[in-house]
This record gives structure tokens, C-alpha cells and sequence, in this order.
């Protein structure tokens, strides 16, 4: 885990920023100007000492407004790309329900002809063994072909749905152990282990637990993907829950997986972006699980080291809007 | 009522889809009849005598939610099943708050179908029983 956290915008850094802009912007004037001569002092020392009375004040006051400048050009940047990032995602949203909803009739058609002609074979004179058992396997492969367009038609409907939270409290730990143990059903004689890492005693979250189990559970798949696609048929998936900063919990997946090449880092999170032969992935998981996440007024941080393997860590807020700002 | 053949009324605009689906209901032994759209279901609903109606969400003209209204406005006692390419929450309130009794997700296989018919008719049939019958 060496490449650094790649954090999705609003990220704990940006907003830090944004904090000490606050207090330097509405600050007293005192504590401002000492917090500039700290700066300048420490940046040009000779100068800095070279200065004195009403110069120096100036000095610190242009190399204020320069840093206020710049400061905020770094936040209309973030800004501007959060933007567009959301516009893309509407788009891409609004399209693709549309298409979608179009798929969905045609594939219904298809998958009542396959059982129609399934009832037609029960009540037909027998046909030769080998023909009839060739005629049932393509009708069956007919209907699981209709059930994985489905299953992408279902997801961009989800991916594109416009709906907001609906906030309960919810218990980290058991919101996150159903899922853990759902997957581990599928894992059963595999040689994947999963580990909890649960901090005891762990306080409710204000959330929409329908929602963050979609998160938990896209996490928990890609893990074992990555696991499925690493050089060893065997790994461990660690699942953390804890309290990272006072009102904050973070629930993390860990897997000894495929890890993530430095070059995929920035497009994670786009929608349709997959490394994934076809039907094993649509690209929408973790596009969806940022939608959601944001939604929630919370963050994904992604670490990894390809080849090692990856931690994807979602950091709520105990309740969106009073957790202490980050 | 209790022996009788249940009666489904399948309304969707996609014609090969109804005729399909109605030839397989009618194989398990349903009585199915076919509407192509939410007009025509509701001249065959005020006709009465229809147990469980499976209705397409997205159909051109009325849509399928807003023909569950005027269904139930018509005639509150069949069963209303709507079938639609996305489930969520909200959708799913609306149909309950109109008086729906489930919603399917499409496409969905047969079995899904039948077995939803087969419990609206349980519940219409235990509330005509309440009832002392229609
Ligand atoms: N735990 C992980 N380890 C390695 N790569 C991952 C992991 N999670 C996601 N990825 C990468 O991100 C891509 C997008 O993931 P996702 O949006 O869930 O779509 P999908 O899983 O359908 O490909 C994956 O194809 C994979 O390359
Ligand atoms: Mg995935």
C-alpha cells in the first residue's frame, strides 16, 4: 500500500483546505498577520530580517492576497472538476436508463418465447434423447443470457435513479457482517478467507442502510475478483470498521488481490470503466458506490500496490452534517 | 369462487409479449384475457369479474401507474401486479399508496410471475371472504 491514499473529491484534503481558508479569511487580523509572518519568517529568513515596521506589514499583506489567490484557484479547480464529474454522471445517467428501459421489453420477449417453447417440448411426442437434452440446454442458456442483460439492465436503472437517502440509524457492524457473511455463503470451499477487524462497542450511524449495503457489497465482490485474478488462487479480505476521527466511521476492505496499476487510479470510479472480461464486469460498481457515498455525505479512499493487493475504505459521517468537518 | 379458474387481465403494449406470456398463464390454468393498452383495460375492468391484473409500467398513452389509479377508482377488488424495468423505494410506494399489491421487475421468469398471481388472488379472495363475498 505505497501509492498514497487517491482520495475522490470532496476529499479530507481538500476540505482541510478549505477550513484553514475559512479561519484565515474571517480570522482576527492579529492571529492572521502572526500566521504570515510565521510563514514568511520561516520562507525568507534574510528578507524577512531585512524588513521592518510598516514594510514589512505590506510585504506580508501581498504575499497574503498572493496566497489567498492562489488558494482559491486550487479550490475552483476542484470545484470545476466535481462539476463536471457530475454532469458526466447525469448524462451518462440519463441515457442510459433511457436505453435501458428500451432494452428491458425486448429481453421480456425473449425470455417468454424461450419458455414457451420449453412447454412446447414437455407436451411434444419424444423426441430423440440426445436432441431433446440439446434443445433444454440452449433454452436454459437462452434464459441465463436473458437474466445477465437483465441483471446490467437493473444496475444502469440503479446507477441512473435519482432518489434521495432515507436516513435511520444504523449499526455499522451488523449492516456490514449480513454482507459479510452473504459472500462468504459464495466462498464456501474456496480458499478465500475474510477477517473482521470490528472495534467493539461502535456507536449507530445516521444512514441509509439499503444503500450502504449496495457499497459494502460492491466492495466485497471486487475483492474477491481481484483475489480471482491475482497469481495465488488463495487470499485473505479484511474488513475493518472503526472509528477513524471523532464522528466519523470508516469501514474499509482489504483484499491480497490483483492490486490497481498507478495508470487505472484515476478512472476507477467512472462509470463503465473495467479491466473485467466481458460478464464478469459492467464498470458500474464502484461508479455507483461513489454516487451513493456522496450521497451520504461521506468519501471512498482507495490505496494500492498492484500486485499486492488494495484497500478501499468508506468514511462516513456518524450523521451528515454534524460530524466535525474534516 | 373458490373452484373457479382465476382471472388475469394482461395488459401490455408489447403484443407478442402478451400473446406469449397469456399462452403460457393459460397453460398453468389461468383464465387470461389481453388489453394492449391502459384504454382498454379499463373499458374490460368496468365489465368487473377480473381477479388479478398484470399491468406494464411503461405502456405509450396512460402509463401503467397512473392506470392503476383509475383502475382501483373503477373497481377496488382485482389485484393489481405491475410489471416494470426498475425497482426502487420510491416506485414502490407510490404503486403501494395507490393500492397495488406487488411490483415485478422486468424481464423476470414465469415462476416469478405465477407465484405473485397466485398470491394476490390468496389475498383477494380472503377479502371477499371478510366480506361475505361480491
Ligand atoms: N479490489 C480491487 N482490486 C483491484 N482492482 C479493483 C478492485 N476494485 C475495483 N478494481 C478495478 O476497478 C474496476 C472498476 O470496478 P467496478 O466499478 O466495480 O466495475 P467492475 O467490477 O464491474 O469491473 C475493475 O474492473 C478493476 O479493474
Ligand atoms: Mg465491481
Amino acid at each position: 500500500m505505497t501509492d498514497g491514499p487517491t482520495e475522490v473529491p470532496p476529499s479530507a484534503e481538500a476540505r482541510r483546505r478549505g477550513k484553514m481558508e475559512l479561519v484565515a479569511a474571517t480570522g482576527p487580523a492579529i492571529l492572521t498577520s502572526a500566521l504570515a509572518v510565521g510563514f514568511l519568517m520561516a520562507g525568507e529568513p534574510l528578507a524577512a530580517a531585512a524588513l521592518g515596521g510598516s514594510a514589512l506589514l505590506s510585504a506580508v499583506f501581498s504575499m497574503m492576497l498572493r496566497r489567498r489567490v492562489r488558494e482559491e484557484r486550487t479550490k475552483d479547480e476542484l470545484r470545476t472538476r466535481q462539476l463536471l464529474q457530475a454532469q458526466k454522471l447525469a448524462a451518462i445517467g440519463e441515457m442510459a436508463s433511457g436505453i435501458a428501459h428500451e432494452i428491458n421489453n425486448p429481453l421480456a420477449v425473449i425470455g417468454r418465447e424461450a419458455e414457451w417453447i420449453q412447454a412446447l417440448l414437455e407436451d411434444a411426442p419424444p423426441l430423440p434423447r440426445q436432441t431433446a437434452a440439446e434443445i433444454r440446454d440452449s433454452l436454459a442458456v437462452i434464459g441465463d443470457q436473458v437474466r445477465r442483460c437483465a441483471d446490467i439492465t437493473h444496475r444502469l436503472l440503479d446507477f441512473a435513479r435519482k432518489r434521495e437517502p432515507l436516513r435511520q440509524w444504523v449499526d455499522p457492524i451488523g449492516l456490514v457482517e449480513d454482507m459479510v457473511q452473504l459472500v462468504e455463503r459464495v466462498l464456501r470451499g474456496r480458499d478465500i478467507r475474510i477477517r473482521r477487524c470490528y472495534e467493539p462497542g461502535l456507536a449507530a450511524v445516521f444512514t441509509d442502510a439499503p444503500l450502504l449495503r449496495q457499497v459494502v457489497l460492491n466492495l466485497l465482490n471486487n475483492a474477491v475478483q481481484a483475489i480471482e485474478q491475482s497469481m495465488e488462487p488463495s487470499g485473505t479480505i479484511t474488513v475493518t470498521i472503526g472509528e477513524s476521527l471523532p464522528g466519523w466511521v470508516d469501514m474499509a476492505v482489504e483484499d491480497t488481490g490483483c492490486g490497481i496499476p498507478p495508470e487505472n487510479m484515476g478512472r476507477l470510479f467512472d462509470p463503465f470503466f473495467t479491466t473485467k472480461a466481458a460478464g464478469q464486469g459492467t464498470g458500474l460498481g464502484l461508479a455507483v458506490c461513489h454516487k451513493i457515498v456522496t450521497g451520504l455525505g461521506g468519501f471512498i479512499l482507495v490505496e494500492s500496490k498492484k500486485g499486492c493487493g488494495s484497500r478501499f475504505t468508506v468514511r462516513l459521517p456518524r450523521k451528515p452534517g454534524e460530524g466535525p468537518a474534516l | 369462487m373458490e373452484g373457479q379458474r382465476p382471472r388475469v387481465l394482461l395488459v401490455d403494449d408489447e403484443e407478442r409479449f402478451r400473446w406469449t406470456m397469456g399462452k403460457l398463464l393459460r397453460r398453468r390454468g389461468y383464465d387470461v384475457e389481453e388489453a394492449g393498452s391502459a384504454h382498454e383495460a379499463l373499458v374490460r375492468i368496468q365489465k368487473g369479474d377480473v381477479d388479478v391484473v398484470v399491468l406494464d409500467v411503461k405502456m405509450p398513452g396512460m402509463d401503467g401507474i397512473e392506470a392503476l389509479g383509475r383502475i382501483k377508482a373503477i373497481d377496488p377488488l382485482p389485484e393489481v401486479i405491475i410489471l416494470t424495468g426498475h425497482a426502487n423505494v420510491d416506485a414502490a410506494v407510490e404503486i403501494m399508496r395507490l393500492g397495488g399489491y406487488e411490483y415485478l421487475l422486468k424481464p423476470c421468469p414465469i415462476e416469478d410471475l405465477t407465484s405473485k398471481i397466485d398470491g394476490a388472488l390468496e389475498k383477494k379472495r380472503a377479502r371477499e371472504k371478510l366480506h361475505g363475498g361480491p
